[in-house]
């Protein structure tokens, strides 16, 4: 939800934000190194714990994930794939699933409700369930599938960073809970040289093609992950090069302009042509018009 | 002592008109009987709800349509059901007046210089009969679609049940279908009202003049009333 504490940088459906410009908020990103990740899900036990999130229970899927997707009580998802290499390898494979914090969020991009989702101004992208209509728009315009309907509130809901921990200076509850470090918190800046070094070290290690996965089609986002295997995102279940949808942007930015330009246009269309045609008439009671004019 | 005011209502037109159409009464023909007017008329009402609980989440210019309804979260509840109560308005309409809409290949003009002509108030209307070409392609348009919108609609009123891409379609189609369909309406209503007077009444009465039927609808007038118009041009 909006924070006080916090400027706002954007607003769905509107042009207005909070920005005074009086406090300075750099970008603040969550870093996860999948490599060192042991699949023990504290994160996902203290997202359900911090943000009162109803407990779902959990639904096998033959792997050790918790539920197959991400859900509206549960915003936090470790996910497990296995992969087989063209080379005979195995490959078993983690990694934290939740909202990315798009620079660029195609959430807010679709959102129809003045305000209900916002940027804030150090990059939390948040829902406000105060102004959400719950109409979904938002899960269609995320290249990442992360915004659930939530059937008790009728609201949409996700991931918030823990954006009421991170106002008054706490990192969020999954990276608070973490056992092995591979959760990590603070500004952006500091969070890519820790994956600058951590890359090193794995390609050090014999993991070549080890990468940050930080998209740039969204410019970048708020959730920054280091993977081993860096050039497979898909490997994972990541988008290889995530965007807000062709689609969206067309009905958005294109489509909706157009359509308020035409049915203005048709208005003023209509008033003109009765100015300049009048009512049709048969001739003769045009003729008597034009007498008693 | 009958000195009693004659209810409108007993009038003979339009006492004939609640269930008769195409009939000369008096100095006036019977266009719409009671039935196709009240659906007409609940496609009117639930189509003037449905835009304005849609167009407030269509895009924050028209949000103020909104408090119409009590809000935004209001209109996303009220908006899928009064598309549907249109849907099926739609559908009652659509039967009772496919008959006459066949287009004939005559009126394939409509689609271009014709259409252009008529709004100038030039051209041709000897042939016209009861609708004219206008007036059909209007009609198999919001047939289409209202069609478009439903399906589309469908898709957008659950969140969470179909797959993103067909519902990113589904907004784009919605939206381009009720752009269409907004411009088209804004125009039906101007000429059922200011742009040609005497039309309103049809919609309310359920008749038309004698006058009326024969500058606009000259074959429909030869039809009901078997005079050919040219002979009964005054002047």
């Amino acid at each position: 939800m909006t924070e006080q504490g916090l400027e706002i940088r954007r607003s769905s459906a509107s042009t207005w934000g909070s920005k005074t410009g009086q406090r300075v908020s750099p970008t603040v990103s969550k870093y996860i190194d999948t490599t060192t990740c042991i699949g023990c899900k504290a994160c996902e036990a203290a997202c359900i714990e911090w943000n009162d999130l109803r407990h779902i229970g959990s639904e096998p899927t033959g792997t050790y994930q918790t539920i197959p997707t991400l859900h509206a009580d549960y915003w936090n998802l470790i996910r497990f794939s296995e992969h087989e290499t063209v080379e005979g390898g195995f490959l078993w494979l983690m990694r934290k699933d939740q909202c990315m914090h798009c620079e660029d969020p195609g959430c807010l991009a679709a959102c129809p409700a003045p305000g209900a989702i916002v940027q804030h101004e150090n990059g939390i992208v948040d829902v406000d369930p105060a102004r959400c209509i719950g109409c979904g728009y938002c899960l269609a315009g995320c290249p990442f599938d992360v915004p659930r309907f939530h059937e008790g509130t009728g609201k949409m809901s996700k991931c918030t960073l823990c954006v009421d921990r991170v106002t008054v200076g706490l990192e969020p509850a999954c990276v608070k809970a973490c056992p092995t470090g591979c959760l990590q918190f603070g500004t952006k800046d500091d969070m890519l040289e820790l994956a600058a070094h951590r890359i090193e070290q794995l390609k050090a290690s014999g993991f070549a093609k080890a990468a940050l996965y930080d998209p740039p089609g969204v410019g970048g986002t708020g959730v920054v992950t280091v993977l081993a295997q860096g050039d497979h995102p898909e490997w994972y279940g990541l988008p290889s090069d995530p965007r807000v949808p062709l689609m969206t942007k067309i009905w958005k930015n294109v489509l909706r302009p157009l359509g308020v330009v035409a049915i203005f246009g048709a208005i003023a269309g209509a008033l003109g042509h009765f100015q300049k045609y009048g009512p049709k008439l048969p001739p003769a009671e045009r003729g008597s018009e034009k007498e008693t004019a | 002592m009958s000195t009693a005011i004659p209810s409108p209502h007993a009038e003979p037109a339009v006492v004939v008109a609640r269930d008769r159409e195409d009939v000369l009464v008096g100095g006036e023909i019977v266009r719409h009987r009671r039935s196709v007017r009240i659906v007409h008329w609940a496609v009117a009402v639930t189509f003037m709800a449905a835009l304005l609980s849609g167009m407030p989440i269509w895009t924050p210019v028209f949000g103020w349509m909104a408090f119409l309804f009590g809000g935004l979260s209001a209109c996303r509840v009220v908006h899928p059901w009064t598309g549907v109560a249109f849907s099926i308005g739609s559908v009652l309409l659509f039967f009772q007046w496919v008959s006459r809409m066949h287009i004939e290949p005559s009126e394939r003009a409509w689609f271009g210089r014709r259409m252009l002509e008529y709004m100038r108030y030039q051209g041709d209307d000897s042939g016209t009969g009861k609708y004219n070409g206008g007036q059909k392609i209007l009609f198999w348009a919001v047939s289409l679609g209202m069609i478009g919108l439903l399906l589309s609609g469908a898709v957008m009123w659950f969140p969470d049940v179909f797959l993103p891409v067909l519902r990113r379609a589904s907004y784009l189609l919605h939206d381009f279908t009720f752009i269409l369909f907004a411009v088209a309406i804004v125009f039906h209503v101007y000429l059922g009202t200011a742009a040609e007077p005497g039309t309103f009444r049809s919609m309310t009465r359920g008749t038309v003049t004698r006058e009326w039927a024969r500058f606009h609808h000259p074959r429909w007038y030869r039809e009901v009333t078997g005079d050919d118009p040219r002979d009964q041009r005054p002047g």
